[in-house]
């Protein structure tokens, strides 16, 4: 398989503290990555290590297969759009100006610049100042600036910060978009129901170490959310289960831990066989903090 | 040549076109109005006007006015993510330090075709002297715009430094008062590399004033352009070495 971002041992302390430790990110091309982790877990620290705007205390990156450095920095990055914490745009210029800034500094063409602001939808407020545009308007013209280039790799951090709904809706369809049109994406959050739908590949940091690489299947395989059933009578319920299942009576229904697909579907089947009444089985919604609970085992976060 | 027409596009509705505009011309006034107030008259002429605009120009206010520019023309890389943008896009570090003090020498030579422009109308409106300004001023404008640029290249690497806008131009203010102590001093060699005494040395040029002869010879000019050459290129590669070693 060939990785669009790896990273070996890739580290950085300050001083005694290590921010990120021992990191081996490998991103595939064309996907989306989700990069996980609660605020302050390094993951700004990562980023600005795979665009050399830090440079690592150990370890080494290779983007597009050649090693990320100070030397090679400019022309790899090229080819890598990002938006990193706050979103860039001059306040005293309008958003047309901006996009003509960057339009200048790379050499672009109009159509570059018009692709991008359409792919964001802010035509209609180009002529508007940035200094008065809502947080949400500066991080799209942020993710227009990123995509003028046209990149191969696009590098997203928290992009869906302070974006209401409709927002980080918009956000997710962008990112599947460009996706689907074989950018790489890699984009970080602190909320797991935030990129969960649009991530195929996911890495999850805490503490400034990787705890889970890998897809969503894989995740959902690692760390099993609980089964969820609705009965007429939960206490019944679970005494038609036996002894060995880790259900407990949970409100108005049974909540079973740690099952895998084919032993949901053993318990339902000896559920229904035992004449009992299922109105509804699903899997619990897991926050990112359920997850980490169950890769830590025990939780801290 | 694309980064510095990038920072033109930047200098929109930015408040240092009001400084270059304003700076000379209150530089000439003021010395129009000690005349006035003096109950005197340009004895010289055009030299006494060209005297009196430009000599305290260069002492305080030019240094103090090239600090405040560059203060402005950094302010809003400062702001929000724009300099993560910066450094993580495919613009060298060399384009962005020469495209930056590039566009900041241009003010700045504006500021001096301003002030000549001043003198010029001021000389014509207020005193009505007869004709136009010698021709060897337009040299010595040029020079002095040359004279300025190993200061705007030191005044936007501290502007680029530090994200306070008033400790680079704190260090102008200092700068332009040492460089003061020097000329008085009248120390020929350290007033040529010392930036700030090197533009107030240039303003100088032809005056009679300090140290100056009244006359500008080749040897004067030559040691201008040199200096300020030399000087500007040490300044760019540090400003350079520091941004390219910079973690964000």
């Amino acid at each position: 398989m060939s990785f669009v971002v790896s990273t070996e041992h890739l580290s950085k302390r300050y001083g005694d503290t290590a921010v990120v430790n021992d990191l081996n990110l490998r991103i595939p091309e064309g996907c989306v990555y989700g990069f996980l982790g609660p605020n302050g877990s390094g993951k700004s620290t990562t980023m600005k290590m795979l665009l050399s705007l830090i440079r690592p205390s150990s370890g080494t990156i290779e983007i597009f297969g050649e090693p990320m450095s100070r030397h090679s920095r400019r022309r790899l990055l090229g080819s890598i759009g990002s938006l990193i914490e706050s979103p860039p745009g001059y306040g005293h210029l309008t958003g047309a100006e901006n996009m003509r800034v960057v339009q200048r500094l790379l050499g672009l063409s109009d159509q570059q610049i018009a692709l991008a602001v359409d792919t964001v939808r802010l035509g209609k407020q180009m002529n508007k100042k940035v200094r008065n545009y809502s947080l949400g308007m500066k991080q799209r013209l942020g993710i227009a600036m990123a995509l003028a280039r046209q990149p191969r790799l696009l590098i997203l951090d928290e992009p869906t910060n302070g974006l209401d709904p409709a927002g980080i809706d918009e956000i997710r369809q962008l990112l599947r978009r460009l996706a689907d049109g074989g950018v790489t994406v890699m984009v970080s959050s602190h909320l797991l129901g935030e990129i969960d739908k649009t991530a195929n590949m996911l890495g999850i940091l805490s503490g400034g170490q990787m705890l889970f690489q890998g897809s969503r299947e894989a995740l959902f395989t690692a760390s099993l959310p609980d089964l969820i059933l609705s009965t007429p009578d939960p206490r019944h319920t679970r005494s038609l289960l036996n002894s060995a299942a880790d259900a407990h009576i949970d409100g108005s229904a049974v909540r079973v831990s740690g099952l895998d697909s084919t032993g949901a579907a053993h318990l339902i089947r000896h559920l229904v066989n035992a004449g009992d009444e299922i109105y509804e089985a699903r899997r619990d919604e897991q926050s990112l903090e359920d997850v980490f609970m169950h890769l830590t085992g025990g939780g801290e976060l | 040549m694309q980064a510095l027409r990038a920072e033109f596009i930047k200098l929109k509705r930015s408040l240092s076109w009001t400084v270059v505009f304003l700076l000379p011309l209150v530089m000439v006034l003021s010395g129009a109005v000690n005349t006035l107030m003096a109950g005197e008259q340009p004895d010289d002429g055009w030299h006494t006007m060209w005297l009196r605009s430009a000599v305290f120009y260069g002492l305080f206010p030019l240094a103090v006015g090239i600090g405040i520019l560059a203060s402005l023309v950094w302010r809003s890389e400062h702001q929000g993510g724009n300099w993560n943008a910066l450094m993580s896009g495919p613009t060298s570090t060399w384009r962005i330090v020469a495209a930056k003090a590039g566009s900041l020498s241009l003010l700045t030579a504006g500021m001096q075709i301003l002030l000549l422009s001043s003198v010029a109308a001021v000389g014509k409106l207020v005193f009505g002297l007869p004709g136009m300004p010698p021709p060897d001023y337009l040299g010595i404008t040029a020079l002095i715009a040359v004279a300025c640029l190993p200061v705007a290249v030191l005044q936007s690497g501290l502007s680029m430094i530090f994200r306070s806008f008033a400790v680079p131009i704190a260090v102008a203010f200092t700068g332009a008062g040492l460089a003061v102590v020097l000329l008085l001093a009248e120390l020929p060699g350290l007033v040529w590399v010392f930036p700030y005494a090197l533009i107030g040395r240039t303003t100088q040029l032809g005056t009679g004033t300090f140290a100056d002869s009244g006359h500008i010879s080749a040897v004067d000019v030559l040691t201008v352009l040199g200096a300020s050459g030399l000087l500007t290129v040490v300044l760019l590669f540090g400003s350079v070495a520091w941004l390219e070693r910079k973690d964000f």
